[in-house]
């Protein structure tokens, strides 16, 4: 049973993933089938969310039960969601009208605040780390990237328009920045190529697992 | 107080909650991150059941124009969704290997079109064009590109001692790669940088109109 639901595993994603590749790549009736597949493949992956989403509740849910550490935390998060699905509920009853929408209001005004909040957070981390970069033992590779990072640091501000420092900053961004960008875009894209032939031809079966 | 207002102060508590773990990990900020998470997976429920199961169904199970073969592939993904739910139990986890194949599968085809035809094809295009544009950079931009590309070779000749080398050409373009990488990450922290000082400044600003009442 084992051997044989590894077997139908593996014609699985074969046989729909080079139809799918087929599809794509010729159109037609064969295309149509592809875009089937793909929205079929989305819908999965909208209920894979949802259980993702179920079991993110239900752990927290047994934190709280079993008053392990934290269960006070678990019980903001679940009376959090639980706070949105309700608004959700009551506006489409259309118990809770007004405009903006109340849940347009909780996600534009804390949701999107907590968020900027720790995007901005995210500075003083990115601060330590250079200046943990420069207490280092110097080496050529940390003096280059340093040296970028202030020139383009500086490049960036509104007094450095038109002089030598903007000059070179726009040369930095547009030569070896972009060649080193496409440089490494290109080489995930082999590497996403060689996996993904992989797959197709049942070498890699990471999904048997 | 109009629900608006109520919504900007309790951004304003929140965003001061957030930021008092510049001080360290404290009560605050968990609260504050825990009710982040309980939002967001409040919100991304309600996305993907309005904005993706609802039309599906209504398409295909509950569309008075689908036929049987209409129900059926309204049926699929359902089943494919209850199957992952084994996932979660160690005995019957490997049902759900069936719906992870066939979203493996689709999905490789998927990325295979998009990274040839997405990025392979049109920066390898771009990168030839560009010598013709301008013969000095255009030429700096291909070097950069190949010798990036060459730093990941990882190909190597075996020595009669056991250990591995690779040939001189390739170390040599491989270091200018590096070069070329370290710029890169150097611009991207930058960048990155930049833009949550950009964020942090809204931030202060969205304080300080708070407290002045601007």
């Amino acid at each position: 049973m084992g051997r044989l639901g590894s077997a139908l595993t593996s014609a699985v994603a074969i046989g729909f993933g080079l139809l799918t590749l087929l599809g794509l790549l010729a159109g037609g009736f064969f295309g149509t089938i592809a875009n089937l597949f793909i929205q079929i493949t989305v819908i999965t992956a909208a209920a894979a969310v949802l259980i993702g989403i179920a079991n993110l509740l239900g752990v927290h849910f047994g934190r709280i039960r079993e008053r392990r550490g934290g269960w006070g935390y678990s019980i903001i998060l679940l009376l959090s969601t639980i706070g949105v699905l309700l608004l959700y509920i009551l506006e489409r009853a259309n118990v809770l009208t007004g405009t903006p929408a109340p849940t347009t209001i909780l996600l534009e005004s804390v949701q999107v605040a907590i968020e900027s909040a720790l995007a901005g957070l995210v500075l003083f981390a990115l601060v330590y780390g250079a200046l943990r970069l420069l207490r280092r033992k110097v080496s050529a590779s940390g003096l280059l990237f340093t040296l970028v990072l202030l020139v383009l640091l500086a490049g960036a501000l509104p007094l450095a328009n038109a002089t030598p420092l903007a000059l070179i900053r726009d040369w930095l961004l547009a030569v070896p920045v972009s060649a080193g960008a496409r440089g490494i875009l290109l080489g995930i894209a082999l590497a996403t190529v060689v996996t993904g032939m992989r797959v197709l031809i049942g070498q890699d079966r990471s999904y048997r697992e | 107080m109009s629900g608006e207002q109520i919504g900007l102060w309790a951004g304003f508590v929140f965003t001061l909650m957030i930021f008092s773990y510049v001080l360290g990990d404290n009560i605050l900020y968990r609260i504050a991150v825990y009710v982040f998470v309980g939002l967001a997976a409040g919100y991304i429920t309600i996305v993907t059941v309005e904005s993706v199961l609802l039309p599906w169904i209504r398409g295909t199970l509950l569309s008075p124009a689908a036929g049987i073969g209409g129900i059926v592939v309204g049926i699929i993904p359902l089943l494919l969704g209850l199957l992952l739910l084994f996932k979660t139990s160690p005995r019957l986890g490997r049902a759900g290997n069936i719906a992870i194949a066939f979203i493996i599968g689709v999905g490789t085809a998927v990325a295979l079109v998009g990274a040839v035809s997405g990025t392979l094809l049109p920066l390898a295009a771009a990168t030839g064009s560009a010598v013709r544009v301008d013969v000095i950079n255009g030429f700096l931009l291909a070097l950069g590109v190949i010798s990036t590309l060459t730093y990941f070779w990882y190909l190597a000749r075996r020595k009669p001692d056991g250990t591995t080398q690779r040939s001189l050409l390739i170390r040599t373009v491989g270091a200018l790669g590096q070069f070329f990488i370290i710029v890169t990450l150097g611009a991207l922290y930058s960048g990155a940088i930049l833009t949550s000082l950009t964020i942090f400044s809204e931030r202060i600003g969205f304080i300080v109109a708070r407290i002045t009442g601007g």
